[in-house]
């Protein structure tokens, strides 16, 4: 479960203060599918950097299954991340120099845990994002979509309990948004994942059961959809 | 030990796959700084070897012996020359005798000391017979026959350091008027003129002792010194102890003791290299902290992306660091079998000429180790610096600036 608690973030520009997110409060269930919404400067890729531990906010708490994560050091937040959490950039943020296997079996490598061969769940997680016959291509081999498709098998490596996704089909043509948000979708229904997802377009309303709308760092509605 | 592995992980693939030119023009400084790093020392270590070889083969022997105290000469010395050469590590000994002198030649007059030596036992001691240049070696029963160093002959070398303070134009041949400090003046024909490329030798001129005891018959066995020369690997302390323990009021030099010019030179050229040294480790460092600083802002996207996916900065940083480790093994693995298979045999092929002979590189492996050490270090260091402040950059500052 993730609780976020009157979360504010403010940054200084000079002696401007700017509210980027202004008393935020709401609930998110386990298995839950949560689309944060928003116009542009809404707050709500901010939002999600709080929830996914790249961010400290500047006042409130965030509380992922009990725990009380905004006060834990930075190293612990990055073992948090790691063993807990997947995290979609809607850059695709892949490393150029590794393939999209080794792309995806490296968080895993950090992980460590005995007993799994987190080359195999790669190739499996590849496999299951369709992209099982593009596991020794490079980045810059594969379509936005297929990178974006790889970046989610990244996020789930870990077995994570959480994505978080950030405009995850931003800069993807029709096709390929749909068959990434239906990867999603298809993880959070089969895998029980929880998704918190950010997007810019109404249609994307469409693949959540739950709805955060944001306006001027301020929540505005926090509706279950379905 | 995970850290370890991720980071090994992430310095071999970018290596692997980084841009092929910057690790190959990084590693072509890193080789160049090496080979830099090993060539003073070589060279500087190389023709101190000729200078002490030279010193001990035509000027000193490994040990001279002189009368100690008040004393001018060493008596009884026939005796102590057989008795000296029986000692074990003494190849032979050679007692010498010096007189200053004046010789003319033509209308040149110049003052110099003439020593009497037996030519077979000095011979053994030293090896000026084979620096001749003119004529031939002195005979035990010579009796009007001289042998000139190059600086007094001059023998129209108008090349040579004391050319305008030699007699210039004598040759082998040539009749030479010698006139001793005693007053006795003799004619000489010069035998022969030699060169050993080691001015203190080639401003010597010698006659046989059998001659020298004919201007001085009063220095019938007797010496004003006596050299000794070892075998490879003898003490030279040892045998000092045994010559004093045979007779008392000797005064005894090792080579080194006498050799105050060459180790002032070396000493120079030793604080030349460490100034040379700091500058080329200072290359390597900068070279090492630009290609990293570089990189590491090139990538910062990169490893903002890396440690938002759950990898440890220390694991990132390491990587870093392998990269760094990774330039300088490789730069030093070159830059020393090239100069160790290329440099070397060349230079041997076509050695630096000084004025006492050829200098040729010699490498200590003691010294290698210890350059390699600090370039692996200084290297290490360099790459720290630009690492450990990207590592101090927030994640999402890095990913988007």
């Amino acid at each position: 479960m993730v609780e976020v608690k009157n979360l504010s973030k403010i940054y200084g520009l000079g002696e401007v203060e700017v509210r980027a997110l202004d008393d935020v409060s709401f609930t998110i269930a386990d298995g839950d599918m949560v689309c944060i919404m928003g116009k542009s400067g809404s707050g709500k890729s901010t939002l999600l950097r709080q929830l996914g531990l790249l961010d400290r906010p500047s006042q409130g708490e965030i509380v992922l299954d009990g725990e009380v994560v905004t006060r834990l050091s930075d190293t612990a937040r990055g073992t948090l991340r790691l063993q807990h959490l997947g995290y979609v950039f809607q850059e695709y943020a892949l490393l150029a120099e590794l393939t999209a296997h080794e792309n995806v079996y490296l968080p895993g490598m950090m992980l460590g845990e005995k007993g799994i061969d987190f080359r195999e769940r790669a190739g499996e997680l590849l496999e299951l994002v369709g992209l099982g016959k593009r596991i020794r291509h490079y980045p810059k081999e594969l379509s936005g979509g297929e990178q974006q498709r790889v970046a989610i098998a990244r996020a789930l490596i870990n077995s994570p309990r959480i994505i978080f996704a950030d405009e995850p089909c931003a800069n993807l043509d029709t096709i390929s948004s749909k068959k990434v948000m239906e990867t999603l979708v298809s993880l959070n229904r089969e895998m029980r994942v929880t998704v918190i997802f950010v997007s810019h377009d109404p249609d994307d309303k469409k693949y959540a059961r739950g709805l955060l709308v944001l306006s001027d760092g301020k929540m505005v509605t926090e509706d279950a959809i379905k | 030990m995970k850290s370890l592995k991720v980071a090994v992980f992430l310095a071999l693939k970018s290596i692997i796959r980084g841009n092929i030119g910057i690790i190959v023009l990084t590693v072509f400084m890193l080789v160049l700084v090496t080979m830099n790093l090993l060539f003073v020392p070589a060279l500087i270590r190389g023709a101190t070897e000729s200078m002490n070889t030279i010193l001990i083969q035509t000027y000193s022997g490994d040990i001279i012996i002189e009368p100690a105290g008040d004393d001018t000469v060493i008596n009884h010395v026939d005796d102590l020359l057989d008795s000296i050469e029986s000692i074990d590590g003494v190849v032979a000994a050679s007692a010498r005798n010096d007189i200053n002198a004046y010789f003319e030649f033509e209308d040149k007059r110049i003052g110099r000391v003439v020593t009497g030596i037996d030519p077979v036992r000095d011979g053994e001691v030293f090896e000026i017979s084979r620096s001749l240049i003119e004529g031939s070696y002195l005979d035990s029963r010579d009796r009007g026959e001289i042998l000139l160093g190059i600086q007094i002959a001059g023998a129209d070398q108008e090349d040579i350091e004391l050319y305008s303070s030699s007699l210039r134009h004598v040759h082998a041949g040539d009749k030479v008027v010698v006139t001793y400090s005693t007053g006795f003046e003799k004619q000489y024909t010069v035998k022969g003129i030699f060169d050993t490329g080691f001015i203190q030798t080639d401003s010597q001129a010698f006659v046989t002792q059998l001659e020298f005891n004919s201007v001085m018959p009063n220095m019938n066995n007797k010496a004003t010194s006596i050299r000794v020369k070892l075998e490879d690997g003898a003490d030279p302390e040892r045998v000092i102890q045994r010559i004093a323990s045979l007779r008392d009021g000797l005064d005894f030099q090792t080579w080194e003791q006498t050799a105050g010019l060459v180790q002032s030179m070396t000493e120079s050229f030793t604080l030349i290299n460490q100034i040379l040294n700091v500058v080329n480790y200072l290359v390597a460092g900068i070279t090492v902290f630009i290609v990293t600083y570089v990189d590491v802002i090139n990538r910062r996207r990169q490893i903002g992306i890396q440690r938002a996916i759950g990898i440890k900065s220390q694991s990132i940083a390491i990587s870093y660091l392998i990269r760094a480790v990774f330039y300088a093994i490789v730069g030093l693995i070159i830059g020393i079998l090239v100069f160790k298979y290329v440099i070397i045999p060349v230079e041997a092929r076509h050695p630096f000429e000084f004025p006492f002979g050829p200098a040729y590189l010699l490498t200590q492996p003691s010294y290698t180790a210890r350059m390699a050490f600090i370039l692996l270090v200084v290297s290490l260091a360099a790459a720290f610096i630009p690492v450990w402040r990207v590592m101090r950059i927030k994640i999402l500052d890095a990913i988007w600036g």
